[in-house]
């Protein structure tokens, strides 16, 4: 967000705050994992128990919500919101649970499966770009209807028992003591990191979620950029079905349903302004394993799991006050340099470029 | 800014309510134009299509179902609307409902509770609920998509905790008399305690101040905030509002299904379907727009095209995708210079400004 000011005095300092603040945001959560597997480790035997494999393995019980998670911030990111996503989840896992049950190698099954996610997202992507319609409304709407297709789609009886081979690379198969999931889940973390930290493409789109006009008026092709990143939140959302299904294996139409608010909560965790526009990846992917983590352990501690939906639930909402004292600290500050700044100055800072 | 003095509430023209503005209702064109005169005409067509074709849909008996059926989303659908005019949101109304379901459900199969008092209970638990809710969006505030999330889970909790593991079957004759009697053939006491519902909920929009604040804080809350409109107490009344008919339809969950479990609320889908509803009464998530009379309509068509899907003998696994796809099309010709919206535009008005 540095580059959009327009003079060396106001160049630095509103941006750094804004900045900081969210570098101080991923740190915090950090922290916080840091201290929930310190508190699980010391304080609850049965996890300490596990050993490094076995709590390496708990990750395969929440990188699918991950993987969802990283689409839902793309999305986010730009001020939208992709309600589909589990749906499109279950709809990825029966399609490719079907197409092998009819004959088709499994993994030219995957294939199909992530294809047809990706234009699931495209029709999304299409809805909210070409028509200007609300993001929230398209996806509540397409959200019911790829549910359904599912449904039809599946059957009475969604095949289960996949293939060894795949079930073993896609599903609980692992390398040494790395799950195969948490090696396939960092490497597409870490493209989606790149694609929002370090690329071009990434800016414009966090830049059209903190202000639109903005963006346009700085070059961004915002119908394209947010095209793209309905269509990868379709895609990864696809890999998530792929990964469930392997890891249960067995395909159920239902199954992504559970995933989507568990998926938006590790978004909002990981510091994502819901409105866009501000935030990190690098945050989002911290509280992938902050949730997760909280949620296994609390499992392991001998909780239900409804509990540990709760303590979820609360988390979230103590985190979101404690993130908006930090904010309201610190934005006092910005407030502060902006009146200072913008008070003085207000004439080249309104014109646009 | 600071010269100038809190204004009473904005000076909107008496005449015209806040709901009917902007509508152009002279005209018989500008009749067209409104959301609910097309979902009206839309209801009756699809009932004369599907009389026409099925001569079963038309009796009286079907008509009391469909009825009977739209109450429990038209209630929390008006609950909804009132929040979502105000531009918040309410994810947690299907556990609301769920909770306030069980701990009547409970003494009512147990001890026999007085359906008075049930009916008092269920309002009071989405009364409190409602308040968790204002507070953590008006007071705290988190976004309203965040803070219902996160109640969702943690009420969704509650419900279980509740149940314990039990469901709540052997309801009295007094509540399952109630949610199946008719007040006249066809009309069932449910859409009349619906359409009270929603007599209410306008008259509060339209004539108290509190209400016609509502559309101004979902319009423009800074713009509501200068002109004096205690913005965060508007805002709270919505979640307690929307709660408390949450509530009630847990009362008529009860009393119309006859058990209740703690998946209950969730297992209908009604956080959506409320939306659902909204959205295609003409009601804008963008808020400041829209009514509870379009919800309303809007829940009565949702369960009369369901029901129409089954009488043309489609898979019931087809009933999510219809919802998603009058959703569509329900935004679709919402949009500002889609083709339906151009078509009903009335002559020489300058078309609306483009924002650039």
């Amino acid at each position: 967000m540095s580059t959009i000011a327009t003079s060396p005095a106001t160049r630095r300092a509103p941006a750094q705050t804004a900045g900081r603040q969210e570098t101080t945001w991923v740190v915090t959560v950090t922290v916080l994992l840091v201290a929930l597997l310190g508190y699980f480790y010391f304080a609850v035997p049965d996890f300490r128990g596990l050993g490094a494999s076995g709590i390496l393995a708990l990750s395969e019980q929440f990188l699918f919500t991950g993987l969802i998670a990283l689409g839902e911030a793309l999305v986010i990111f730009a001020g939208e919101i992709d309600l589909s996503t589990g749906a499109m989840a279950s709809l990825s896992g029966i399609v490719m649970a079907a197409l092998w049950q009819q004959g088709l190698n499994i993994w030219l099954a995957v294939v199909v499966a992530l294809v047809v996610s990706a234009l699931g997202g495209a029709v999304n992507g299409l809805f909210v770009t070409r028509f200007g319609i609300n993001s929230l409304l398209v996806t509540l709407g397409t959200q019911f209807i790829f549910s359904s297709v599912a449904t039809a789609v599946g059957g009475n009886s969604p095949p289960y028992n996949f293939p060894k081979s795949f079930v073993n690379l896609a599903g609980t198969g692992t390398v040494g003591p790395i799950p195969n999931q948490l090696i396939g889940f960092a490497v597409i973390a870490a493209a989606v990191w790149l694609l929002v930290a370090r690329a071009r493409y990434g800016r414009g789109l966090v830049l059209i979620g903190y202000n639109r006009a903005a963006s346009r008026y700085s070059g961004v092709n915002v119908q394209r950029t947010l095209f793209g990143a309905f269509v990868l939140c379709g895609l990864l959302a696809g890999v998530a079905g792929i990964f469930v299904s392997g890891y249960y294996n067995a395909a159920r139409d239902d199954i992504g349903d559970s995933l989507l608010l568990p998926a938006i909560t590790v978004v909002v965790l990981g510091g994502v302004d819901i409105f866009g526009g501000r935030g990190r990846m690098s945050g989002v992917i911290v509280a992938v394993f902050l949730l997760g983590i909280l949620n296994q352990g609390l499992l392991i501690r001998g909780n239900s799991s409804l509990t540990a939906t709760m303590v979820e639930g609360v988390v979230l909402v103590l985190c979101l006050i404690l993130k908006i004292a930090l904010d309201r600290r610190a934005g006092v500050r910005l407030r502060e340099l902006l009146h200072r700044r913008f008070a003085v100055a207000r004439a080249p800072a309104a014109g646009g470029p | 800014m600071s010269a100038l003095s809190p204004l009473p509430v904005p000076a909107a023209p008496a005449e015209v309510p806040p709901v009917l503005a902007g509508a152009g209702f002279g005209t018989a064109l500008g009749l067209l134009r409104r959301r609910e005169v097309q979902l009206l005409a839309a209801i009756l067509g699809l009932f004369a299509l599907c009389t026409a074709l099925h001569p079963q849909f038309g009796v009286s008996s079907n008509i009391a179902f469909i009825l009977a059926d739209s109450a429990i989303i038209m209630i929390v659908g008006v609950g909804q609307t009132i929040v979502v005019l105000g531009r918040g949101i309410d994810l947690s109304v299907s556990p609301v409902l769920g909770i306030a379901a069980v701990s009547i459900g409970f003494p009512a199969s147990a001890s026999n509770l007085n359906i008075w008092l049930g009916l008092l209970i269920a309002l009071l638990i989405g009364f409190g609920l409602g308040i968790g809710n204002g507070i953590l969006v008006s007071l705290v505030g988190i976004p309203p998509i965040i803070a219902t999330l996160a109640t969702l889970t943690i009420y969704g909790g509650f419900q279980f905790i509740i149940c314990g593991g039990y469901s709540v079957i052997n309801i009295p004759a007094v509540y399952t008399n109630f949610g199946s009697a008719n007040i006249l053939p066809g009309v069932p006491w449910l859409i009349v305690i619906g359409a009270g519902v929603v007599a209410l909920a306008y008259l509060f929009l339209t004539r108290t101040v509190t209400g016609r604040s509502v559309y101004a804080v979902g319009n423009n809350a800074d713009a509501a905030f200068r002109a004096g409109i205690p913005v965060r107490r508007v805002l709270f009344t919505t979640y307690v509002i929307s709660g408390v008919l949450a509530g009630l339809a847990g009362f008529i969950y009860l009393a119309q299904i006859g058990s209740a479990t703690s998946t209950s609320g969730s297992d209908g889908n009604t956080n959506l379907m409320s939306i659902a509803a909204a959205l295609i009464g003409g009601t804008t998530l963008l808020g400041g727009r829209g009514g509870p009379v379009g919800t309303a309509l809007g829940a009565v068509f949702l369960s009369e095209a369901l029901q129409a899907m089954i009488s043309f003998r489609i898979n019931e696994l087809w009933d999510p995708a219809g919802v998603g796809v009058l959703i569509l099309i329900a935004v679709v010709a919402d949009r500002r210079g889609s083709p339906v919206r151009h078509m009903l535009r009335p002559p020489l008005r300058p078309p609306a400004k483009a924002i650039p």
